[in-house]
């Protein structure tokens, strides 16, 4: 628990001195009238200047940025004149429901496939799966993507090609609602479900394969026990352990991702958002998009420890 | 509990991906290979290879494939073979910079903490442990925009944060090798820190610095496309990552076919460029350890 | 005799290996009845664990071929539903390594009470009644059925085990190696739990082992695994006091026991790689005996009183056999009675191939003129020598020459037994130039040399007998004798001209060359504490008559002569201190006791 601590304030703390400490002033910029970066908007300029306080000593200034995270004030969005933490509130539930979506669909493929690929060792299937597995675990996430949005939002059709839902759209009912938005989800998830897909794939296999040539499969096996048995409640649970731990350490990957995903679908979450406050120089926003990432991926960790902590009956008490 | 944090870190999927491999036959290694053979010969010669300037108008706006341009030209009348042929520099320099930054970086502290042990051991992974705990795209976004585009930054903040694993792996090798036998009497007869690095250290951590190199290589490459895709690339050095992101910024792109020619290209060198530093990874992984008895 | 419960005929289990097909088992058969109990032993590699698994159907049934009978059914044409219904419920496996044997996520119990439910369809309820029952007859209870298995300790799993296979009542527990990597204390726990089952029980046991202690305690019939093959099989009884097949007797030569305390010797060479078993009879390589026929045709496993062996020579030959010698010494030149002296009285011996046979007695026991009978330096009165049954006084010429090279002597006193003007090269060489040897003489003698640790080279060839150590001149003695490669050394006290720890390194040289060139040895000598360390059979003379013979460890455990009692206490130990309770006056009086 004290390395996850120690981990968030690594990161709080290096989102505070970056934009200080990096060359080029770049926060000092937004204020200077001489430089390419200068802030017309006198209201959100003086936001700024209030929030970054650059004239105050170093340790006031850290302790004023701690004590916003605290009371949730992450500054103000110079593109969108509005607070941070509302601009990141907008966006984090369609990031989570791409990301989510895609990591359960991915899951569940994943160790099914997984497990029966290692249970077939050897057979065409594991081996054309295991190839497969390696080569588009390698495709870029970008590149996938295109080609899905290629094939089945352009030439086919199918899908619409960017947004999380028809835009001004009225439904008639909550089943349209639903329709509209997973026709919407559809690519971006499956895109990032490919993605997401292979290391878990490999990763099921691998452990399964370690699991099965363990005695008590061999005794389960002399036990008279069904094939089925075996597999799932003794070899599968075993192989498990490491994947679920796996699972929510790769959080972090699977935000990733999704950021890639949603700039090119255009899909309304924290991708797009930092996608665009980049192109406008938005500091507090990618600043805020980096405070809550981190607090996400460093969270996914501690959830996978505590998971398999309660999975595996040898460190639960150990 | 802190050693379940480490392990997080340490199933990074390429790891697993070479672990799977291994058991591959030496097909991979070729196909590996021969490709990045193929775009260093490119990057190379671009010059030569090149029909035009990649900076030049060439020609007219969005022309189609035809003897003058075989690949036709982008939105602004730039030869598109051009542009890709020079890419593969920009893509090959991030790639071996970063891997050269990630293999110097995590030699040093990998091995300072490895050889020294103690509190600056700890001290060293403490930090090690943070910034490989910290999300990386969102981490290089942030620094990227902070200092401004530029190839050389980027390699450098690249190095940065592949560095930590590395230097883990590193570490990891050193304590090993501290505890054997030969190194404690090699010690007993007097040999220098230096004598046992070099003699006993570096030759077991060789295996491990050349597979780092290629995987290194080989996320690099990813990052500096994706970077240049969500629009942080160094605008004065056109990657294939920023032709994909030009491409796509045209209005209607999809609609017709030019996505064939200007966006599928350079997606699928860069595709092939991460197959090509993967499949080199695991087959060097297999031919350098093939006993696996290291990490 | 009913039908058998188990029974196995030309069982073949091979795997694709990278090297080549490997043959873990090559035609094994086995038969077990019902309630009985069957040891399979062997060394590691021997196929005792493919055979286990085989037994329930644990291999890819493409690797598996023959005929696995229980109660009349043929078990190898099942399908996988149809071992399904054999394993656990008509055949239960005690896995070797109890430790890695249950899921680690699981309770104890949990795993217990599976088959129960799925084999004879219990309730939760019934279950674990019925696991609690089971816990408590491997003394077990609740608390360890409760528990996760690495909350349980090593002998407590391998009990959790044990009720586990018995859980749905088999005909059949194959046990394999449930006595291995345990101390001695839980050990014999184990034996002791394992008889109580089986007489509660009646279930039939195959032990799948290398202890060859477990296999006496717990069956009636051993079978001997050499390289997927069964070298023999008989009475355990039979099998572990008389051994036939060469294999079965180093195995017991190597084994350990409380009783031994002879040095631990172990069978020269490897266990063949399995993807290339080697022509012939696979032992050949490590046999002390092997012949021609050995290396070219696979022995068959033939019935040999009483027994199963396979091998061309119908088990362990009798190297060297004498019955009834006898010779009397006449010593005052006058045809008197009172004058002859038996030294040799009516003696019958043998030594096995490979074996080391001691004689001890103390002097005038007749012991050396026997040594002198056997190495065909003095003609028996009476009686008959057979050297690989081949009758020495009956043979000439050229037989017996080539006889005669094959038994070769050691003497006692080095410097009496070679001429003082040879050269350590004339010396060594001298009996490949009476016998005519064909070759490179010289280079016989320097690996002649170089076998008993003595330098080769020129300076050292050229040495005469003044100017050599008496242990080295004693090697000199022994690489002569070596260099005819001799099938039988006899040794008259080797060492006892020697300060002790020549002695000792010298009998460390000559034990280790009797080893790997598998030669059998008589040893002669008065030192019994150096005889028990080195021979595997002890035979004690007194007055020209063997009084006392048998296995080393028998007889210095439990000597049944007075006579040989009193050796024992004779032999040189640190015991005897003038205040200690053994005090010099106590020392027992050899020549007041035996049979005078």
């Amino acid at each position: 628990m004290v390395g996850y601590l120690f981990g968030l304030w690594a990161a709080l703390t290096l989102n505070f001195l970056l934009p200080r400490l990096l060359p080029g002033d770049p926060l000092a910029a937004l204020l200077d009238p001489d430089s390419a970066g200068y802030v017309y908007d006198s209201a959100v300029r003086e936001s700024l200047e209030a929030y970054y306080g650059l004239d105050a000593p170093p340790v006031e200034q850290y302790l004023h940025y701690l004590a916003g995270l605290f009371t949730g004030d992450l500054g103000q969005s110079i593109r969108l004149k509005q607070p941070v933490a509302a601009v990141l509130g907008d966006h984090l539930p369609w990031t989570l429901l791409l990301t989510l979506t895609a990591l359960g669909l991915a899951s569940v493929i994943g160790i099914w496939s997984g497990a029966e690929a290692a249970w077939r060792r050897g057979s065409p299937m594991d081996k054309a799966l295991t190839a497969a597995g390696v080569v588009i675990g390698n495709i870029p996430v970008f590149f996938t993507g295109m080609i899905l949005l290629i094939i089945f939002g352009a030439t086919l059709n199918w899908f619409p090609l960017s947004g999380g839902r028809t835009a001004f759209a009225r439904y008639a009912s909550a089943f349209d609602a639903v329709r509209d938005y997973a026709e919407h989800l559809f690519l971006p998830a499956l895109t990032l479900t490919l993605a997401l897909l292979s290391s878990k794939f490999l990763l099921v296999r691998g452990s399964m394969i370690g699991v099965l040539s363990e005695d008590f499969i061999l005794v389960a096996r002399a036990k008279g026990l069904p094939a089925g048995r075996i597999k799932h409640h003794h070899a599968l649970r075993n192989a498990l352990l490491p994947f679920v731990h796996h699972l929510a350490a790769h959080a972090g990957f699977a935000l990733t991702g999704a950021l890639f995903i949603e700039a090119l679908f255009d899909y309304p979450g924290m991708g797009r958002l930092i996608f665009e406050s980049v192109a406008a120089r938005d500091y507090p926003v990618i600043q805020g998009a980096f405070v809550v990432v981190s607090v996400f991926v460093l969270s996914a960790n501690r959830l996978a420890d505590w998971l398999t902590m309660r999975l595996d009956p040898r460190i639960r008490e150990g | 509990m802190r050693s379940n944090f480490l392990k997080a870190q340490t199933q990074l999927p390429e790891r697993t991906f070479v672990r799977e491999a291994r058991r591959a036959s030496g097909t991979e290694g070729l196909i590996g290979v021969s490709l990045l053979a193929v775009f260093v010969t490119a990057a190379l010669f671009a010059p030569l290879l090149a029909p035009y300037d990649p900076a030049a108008f060439v020609g007219r706006p969005l022309e189609r494939p035809g003897a003058a341009f075989l690949l036709g030209t982008n939105d602004v009348g730039q030869d598109i073979l051009s542009e890709l042929l020079f890419g593969a520099r920009v893509s090959l320099v991030v790639a071996v910079g970063a891997a050269v930054g990630t293999v110097l970086l995590g030699l040093l502290v990998g091995g300072v903490a490895g050889y020294l042990g103690g509190w600056v051991d700890a001290a060293l992974m403490r930090g090690v442990d943070v910034l490989l705990a910290l999300p990386q795209l969102p981490l290089i976004i942030l620094i990227t925009t902070l200092t401004g585009a530029g190839l050389a930054q980027m390699t450098l903040t690249m190095a940065l944060l592949f560095s930590p694993g590395m230097a883990r792996i590193i570490r990891a090798q050193m304590f090993n090798q501290r505890g054997r036998a030969y190194v404690k009497i090699a010690q007993r007869f007097g040999a220098s820190p230096l004598y046992i690095f070099r003699r006993h250290m570096l030759p077991h951590l060789a295996p491990l610095l050349i597979v780092g190199l290629v995987t290194a290589a080989g996320r690099a490459a990813a990052m500096e496309a994706g970077l240049a895709f969500l629009g942080l690339g160094d605008p004065s050095a056109k990657s294939w990552g920023l032709m994909m992101r030009y491409a796509l910024n045209l209005p209607g792109l999809l609609l017709t076919d030019r996505w064939l020619w200007w966006l599928l290209p350079p997606g699928l060198c860069i595709t092939l460029l991460i197959l090509a530093l993967t499949f080199t990874g695991m087959r060097l992984e297999k031919r350098l350890n093939p006993g696996g008895q290291s990490s | 005799m009913s039908a058998p419960l188990l029974s196995v005929q030309n069982l073949r289990v091979s795997f694709a290996s990278p090297d080549g097909n490997v043959r873990a088992l090559d035609g094994v058969a086995l038969e077990l009845a019902r309630g009985g109990a069957l040891a399979v032993v062997g060394e590691t590699g021997s196929g005792k664990t493919t055979l286990a698994r085989a037994l329930l159907g644990l291999h890819p049934a493409e690797c598996v071929a023959g005929s696995i009978r229980l109660d009349g059914d043929e078990l190898n044409r099942l399908d996988e539903p149809g071992w399904q219904r054999v394993r656990w419920r008509r055949i239960a496996l005690a896995a070797q390594n109890a430790g890695t044997a249950f899921d680690p996520v699981y309770r104890a119990g949990e795993q217990i009470v599976e088959p129960l439910r799925l084999h004879l369809g219990l309730s939760e309820t019934e279950a674990w009644q019925r696991a609690r029952t089971l816990a408590e007859q491997t003394g077990l209870t609740e608390r360890h059925l409760r528990a996760y298995p690495h909350q349980l300790s090593g002998g407590e799993k391998q009990r959790l085990m044990l009720a586990m296979a018995l859980s749905c009542q088999p005909d059949l527990l194959v046990l394999d190696e449930p006595t291995s990597g345990q101390d001695m204390r839980s050990r014999a726990q184990m034996i002791a739990l394992l008889r109580r089952l089986r007489a509660q029980s009646g279930l039939a046991l195959l032990l799948i082992s290398h202890d060859l202690a477990a296999a006496a305690a717990l069956t009636e019939q051993t079978a001997v695994l050499y390289a997927g093959k069964v070298v023999e099989a008989g009475a355990t009884r039979d099998l572990l006091t008389t051994p036939r097949h060469p294999y079965t007797w180093g195995l017991l030569n190597a084994y350990p026991n409380m009783t031994t305390t002879r040095d631990l010797s172990s069978i020269r060479g490897q266990m063949p790689d399995p993807a290339r078993p080697p022509d012939g009879c696979r032992f050949h390589p490590r046999c002390n005996q092997a012949v021609d026929d050995c290396r070219r045709f696979e022995p068959p496993l033939e019935r040999r009183g009483g027994r199963l062996v396979a091998c061309h020579l119908g088990g362990v030959q009798t190297l060297l056999q004498a019955d009834n010698l006898h010779k009397t010494f006449v010593t005052n030149g006058h045809a008197g009675p009172d004058s002859l002296i038996e030294a040799v009285r009516g003696v019958s011996l043998a030594v096995l191939a490979g074996e080391v046979v001691g004689v001890v007695g103390e002097t005038g026991s007749g012991k050396t003129t026997l040594g002198r009978l056997l190495a065909g330096l003095l003609t028996p009165d009476a009686g008959a020598i057979y050297f690989e049954g081949q009758d020495i006084q009956a043979v000439n010429g050229a037989e017996g020459k080539n006889l005669r090279r094959r038994i070769q002597a050691i003497p006692q006193d080095p410097f009496e037994s070679v001429d003082p003007l040879f050269t350590v090269r004339q010396i060594v060489r001298q009996p490949l130039d009476i016998q005519r040897i064909q070759g490179d003489r010289d280079a016989l003698v320097r690996d002649a040399l170089a076998a008993v640790g003595l330098p080769a080279e020129g300076g050292f060839l050229q040495r005469r007998p003044h100017e050599l150590s008496g242990g080295q001149l004693q090697r000199v003695v022994i690489a002569r004798a070596l260099v005819l490669e001799p099938r039988l050394l006899v040794a008259d006290e080797p060492v006892s001209m020697l300060d002790p720890s020549e002695g000792a390194r010298l009998m460390n040289l000559l034990k280790r060359i009797q080893n790997e060139r598998g030669m059998g040895m008589l040893l002669i000598s008065h030192d019994l504490a150096l005889v028990r360390k080195v021979a595997d059979r002890i035979l004690v003379m007194r007055g020209g008559a063997i009084i006392e013979q048998g296995l080393s460890s028998v007889v210095i455990s439990r000597p049944q002569h007075d006579y040989t009692r009193a050796l024992l206490l004779a032999a040189p130990s640190f015991n005897w201190f003038p205040d200690g309770s053994q005090g010099a006056d106590e020392s027992p009086d050899i020549n007041n006791t035996g049979d005078q």
